[in-house]
């Protein structure tokens, strides 16, 4: 599914550059729930920013469902990014004058799904994390685990290959955290592939596989039992 | 465009951001506003000065014999030039194409008497032509007709005043009033828009003047309107050509204004029009101006909008938001606005001028209002404007990274 070889990225920093990323390889198969560990500075952000096209490294190759990503515009950055890629987010990012159903169809509007179906599916996700009956609520009604559902459902209507998730706890207290987690897992188990980037131990043993990256390269990659977050819930 | 999507977004955004959407309205529609205002009032100003020189015919030309200031062709000057009937045949005859109405005017002053009551006006002989010529306006009766003056009957037309004054309410037409001792019927009253002094007026067919009251052949002025088609160049050419035969045919010099004169409308109204046009030439600038600073508005307020929703673009790009449609939404929100302020301002300045505006009618000032063209020309600037003062922002927002608009930090 998503095939990384030798990526480098750097950033000019005045007359220094900052070289984040040293040559990252890095595959995942359909399917896997994949946990993107490391410091701060490490460059797991970075790495997943280019895996998500927001960003696009200097040299090395991607391919995300054999589909080589390079030399993109704006525009098929745009079209890739919605066919391909949901996002979770750290803040969720949800927009805030959008009730929870319309925030969940706004991918499917990108796609130019028709008006009434883009409200089924949008209800369908919404049902999937459990806010059906908060369709017409809007965030600043919603509570932070609500809200991270809620974005949780907005990435996958669009029905894409891969949910980058970037800290999706981050935000949360623990008790929500797991709530999370327990959903990402069960989203995992319908066959979805998923990559959290998350720096606590706890949330990345949740994950099947957790990958190490220090300074720029992948120091450790390792399957690991996984722990099931509906115990803790 | 007219994607129901798009315009809900709009709505949206203009719904939870009422105060904005409000003040950035305000300085478009206040524009607006101003310049229509301004349009109006030079309209305004233009309908005074029309109608104060309408009460002529503004095609008019009235050719006035004087005295020579300048020797020439073997007479002294002070030479005393007269027209005579056959001056007002000779222009007649040889104008056919260039003159609409043609009337010599006999000036003299009589005394005129109905039963008690006796007055003093001017009298003057005309001919029927000179209805149209002087915009004379007849309430009652008729005026005299070319029958009239050929069998120079003895046919008056009496002004408002005058009927006043020698027949309080009675009704004049068909009754005889003396002039000069001689009995002339009464055949139709006029008013005239220019002055009450016209009022005081009495018309006669020019044959009767001359034959029982001068028993003469001599004329003192010649009037005429020239084919109104005429542009102001053409106008000027035919007085140029009039003055040139008459004054040859009394030799006079032709550098000799006091001997004949030609003295033709078309000038002093080209001066107005001129003079307004300039104005509305201002009023249109300085409402451009002002527009400007309204546009500048709404795109100062869009640029901190951009900056403000930067969170939000970043979000609707990582959904899968082309550029493309980032700049429509933005645009579409700018146009919307402009176009909307804009129509209420013009909708405002509107009702303004016609609740007040008929009401005003001053010698100088009367019925300002807008023209249709103004209110289509001010639409489609709304629409430029609204583009114009969206273009910037939306491509800033275009350009909106989402990877720098989606970092915590």
């Amino acid at each position: 599914m998503i095939e990384i070889k030798d990526l480098h990225k750097s950033y000019k920093m005045g007359s220094n550059s900052l070289h984040v990323l040293k040559g990252i390889n890095f595959t995942a198969k359909e399917g896997e729930l994949v946990a993107i560990m490391g410091s701060s500075g490490s460059g797991k952000s970075t790495l997943l920013n280019i895996l998500g096209m927001l960003d696009s490294a200097d040299s090395g190759e991607y391919n995300l469902d054999s589909v080589p990503i390079k030399d993109l515009n704006e525009t098929k950055a745009a079209q890739y990014r919605n066919k391909f890629l949901g996002f979770i987010f750290q803040s969720f990012n949800l927009i805030n004058y959008k009730s929870a159903a319309e925030n969940v169809a706004l991918p499917l509007y990108y796609q130019k799904v028709g008006r009434k179906e883009r409200q089924e599916k949008a209800m369908k996700y919404l049902e999937q994390v459990g806010l059906k009956e908060w369709a017409t609520h809007l965030p600043s009604e919603l509570s932070g685990g609500q809200k991270q559902r809620v974005a949780i459902a907005r990435a996958m209507a669009a029905e894409p290959k891969v949910l980058l998730a970037d800290e999706p706890t981050g935000a949360l207290d623990s008790k929500t955290s797991y709530e999370v987690m327990d959903l990402i897992q069960k989203i995992n188990d319908a066959g979805n592939t998923i990559l959290v980037v998350t720096h606590e131990e706890d949330i990345a043993h949740m994950c099947k596989r957790i990958v190490h990256l220090k300074d720029g390269v992948i120091v450790e990659d390792k399957k690991v039992e996984q722990v099931r977050a509906q115990q803790y819930v | 465009m007219f994607d129901r999507d798009i315009w809900q977004e709009i709505f949206h955004t203009l719904k939870n951001n009422k105060l904005r959407t409000f003040l950035t309205g305000f300085s478009v529609g206040w524009a607006i506003f101003i310049l229509v205002m301004l349009l109006a009032s030079v309209n305004g100003m233009q309908n005074g000065f029309t109608g104060q020189f309408n009460d002529d015919a503004t095609n008019t030309i009235f050719i006035r014999p004087g005295t020579t200031s300048k020797a020439y062709a073997g007479f002294e000057k002070d030479r005393l030039i007269q027209f005579k009937n056959e001056d007002y045949e000779y222009v007649k005859q040889s104008f056919p194409n260039d003159i609409e109405q043609i009337s010599a005017r006999y000036f003299t002053n009589t005394n005129a008497r109905y039963k008690s009551e006796t007055g003093a006006y001017p009298l003057q002989g005309v001919h029927s032509d000179f209805q149209v010529i002087e915009k004379t306006i007849i309430t009652k009766g008729r005026y005299f007709n070319n029958i009239d003056v050929f069998n120079k009957a003895k046919v008056a037309i009496i002004g408002r005043k005058v009927k006043e004054d020698l027949f309080d309410k009675e009704d004049p037409v068909g009754k005889f009033v003396e002039l000069n001792g001689l009995p002339f019927r009464v055949i139709g009253i006029f008013t005239d828009e220019g002055d009450d002094n016209a009022e005081r007026r009495i018309y006669a067919p020019v044959t009767t003047i001359q034959r029982n009251l001068g028993n003469t052949n001599n004329i003192n002025q010649i009037a005429l309107t020239y084919n109104s088609s005429y542009n102001l160049t053409q106008a000027l050419d035919f007085s140029e050509r009039l003055e040139v035969i008459m004054k040859r045919r009394h030799k006079v010099s032709p550098e000799d204004q006091a001997g004949i004169n030609v003295w033709n409308y078309a000038e002093a109204f080209d001066n107005i029009s001129s003079f307004t046009s300039v104005l509305s030439a201002i009023s249109i600038g300085v409402g451009f101006l002002i527009l400007i600073a309204g546009i500048v508005g709404i795109g100062n307020i869009m640029v901190f909008t951009i900056k403000e929703r930067t969170k939000e673009i970043g979000v609707r790009k990582a959904l899968g938001a082309k550029p493309k449609q980032i700049i429509n939404l933005v645009l579409l929100e700018s146009v919307f606005i402009t176009a909307f302020s804009g129509f209420v301002g013009l909708i405002f300045a509107w009702a303004i001028l016609s609740i007040i505006g008929p009401t005003i009618q001053t010698p100088a000032f009367s019925n300002p209002s807008v023209s249709l063209s103004t209110v289509v020309t001010a639409t489609i600037i709304l629409i430029v404007a609204g583009v114009l003062a969206g273009l910037l922002p939306a491509i800033k927002a275009a350009n909106v990274k989402p990877i720098v608009a989606l970092s915590d930090k």
